[in-house]
């Protein structure tokens, strides 16, 4: 019985170097911890607005994926987003016919917490890339126009002359004095820049807390700052005037009625 | 061959290398800067190095100098409006995001061309103090003609004295 036990003691006396080892392990991460922090406490950290660069990788990734599968994830936005990509609630986006590249940077921005919200943040977290890219292929398949008879936010109520005629002026030209360019050089339908989003179907609410999220800074994920610059440079009339703009179908009667692929 | 012809053809060689030598300044030269090798990402400039978001603008250097960092993007220049003191040095770092861009201060023949994938640096000097609207002058796209932006000569007194990691911008001011 003795013998057997021996070697089990000389096990039992075993771990004080695996200690001593774990001891000085510990200490040289802490330290190490420490220097970074030191580091860090020099110079500010970069301030960085979104993980998404739009590398032809990226752009592989964003676009390859499967419309079938993206249809049975999509079942669970359906609730918020509408079943056709049509929301009832207009502070809501609406995704039907969204760019791909679009709709995936959102995702990809609130899975990194770069884009901040209660409800996007919990359910982009949950989303795998392949995932992502598979809701992105569904919504982006989905038809533009809306049926009539339908009650869906969208199109909303036309604005009053004075408005339509701010909102189309911007829309079309800019404001070259400003240095404001204009909205359908980037947004369409003459133009889209990779991961803009076409706003020809989208809700006038939710363009609205947008821009004004984009101006007062509580929205920061737009590449190099164009949307935070403009939408700082636009009144707040304008700005509302371009909901509305956008919220009420103008766009799409005024342009090209072609979604973007 | 004979000394003549050699001779014709040294004369010619001589005569046509008179072209690019006289209009140096034509040359882009931010082209050649890429050709020797200063590279940067156009598409990944906000993620990491000299183009971050919070190193845009202006900077104090320490011989009094001040550096400026702006990004040329479609169609904006960032950040869109800058503060620089008066009769100082103003170095300028430029680069663009997509297209190729030209950067003009109206008032002065200074133009800055922009090219994607690399700086473009360039060296300025504002002798009265104003607002001067800077404008691209190189077609880049359809919302090419509302690309400007503005520049804020203050006198010295005006300028706010930066922090080591601060950058100035008109929003600051």
């Amino acid at each position: 019985m003795l013998r057997n036990n021996r070697p089990a003691a000389s096990a039992a006396n075993l771990p004080r170097p695996k200690a001593a080892l774990t001891l000085g392990f510990t200490l040289l991460v802490t330290l190490a911890a420490c220097a970074l922090l030191l580091q860090a406490g020099d110079s500010p950290p970069d301030r960085v607005p979104s993980n998404v660069a739009w590398t032809p990788e990226t752009i592989a990734a964003a676009s390859s994926g499967d419309a079938f599968r993206g249809l049975l994830l999509a079942k669970r936005c359906g609730h918020c987003h509408g079943d056709e990509g049509f929301s009832a609630r207009a502070s809501t986006p609406n995704l039907a016919g969204l760019n791909k590249l679009a709709i995936w940077k959102q995702l990809e921005d609130f899975r990194t917490q770069k884009r901040l919200s209660h409800a996007m943040d919990p359910i982009a977290a949950s989303l795998s890339p392949r995932d992502e890219a598979d809701v992105v292929a569904y919504f982006s398949k989905l038809p533009v126009f809306t049926d009539p008879q339908d009650n869906r936010a969208f199109p909303q109520s036309r604005p009053d002359q004075g408005h339509a005629a701010i909102a189309t002026h911007l829309v079309s030209f800019g404001d070259g004095e400003r240095g404001i360019p204009p909205c359908q050089a980037c947004h369409g339908p003459v133009a889209y820049r990779p991961g803009v989003p076409s706003l020809m179907t989208q809700n006038t609410d939710y363009v609205l807390i947008q821009l004004e999220a984009f101006a007062n800074g509580t929205r920061t994920n737009d590449i190099n700052e164009p949307m935070r610059t403009i939408a700082a440079l636009l009144t707040e009339e304008e700005r509302k005037a371009l909901a509305e703009y956008y919220g009420s179908g103008l766009g799409l009667q005024s342009g090209s009625s072609t979604s973007p692929k | 061959m004979n000394w003549r012809k050699l001779r014709t053809l040294f004369l010619w060689a001589f005569a046509l290398s008179l072209i690019p030598a006289t209009r140096y300044y034509q040359i882009d030269v931010p082209l050649l800067h890429f050709l020797r090798g200063h590279h940067v990402d156009p598409l990944s400039l906000h993620l990491a190095g000299e183009f971050v978001e919070n190193n845009l603008g202006t900077e104090q250097n320490s011989d009094g100098s001040v550096t400026v960092r702006m990004i040329a993007q479609q169609y904006l220049f960032i950040p869109h409006c800058i503060v620089v003191p008066v009769g100082v040095p103003v170095h300028l770092r430029i680069t663009s995001a997509d297209a190729v861009h030209s950067l003009t201060f109206n008032g002065t023949d200074d133009a800055v061309k922009v090219l994607p994938g690399t700086v473009s640096q360039t060296q300025l000097q504002f002798p009265k103090a104003g607002d001067y609207k800077t404008v691209c002058r190189e077609f880049c796209g359809a919302g090419h003609y509302a690309m400007r932006s503005e520049v804020k000569v203050v006198p010295r007194d005006q300028f706010p004295t930066l922090q080591p990691g601060e950058r100035g911008t008109c929003a600051a001011q």
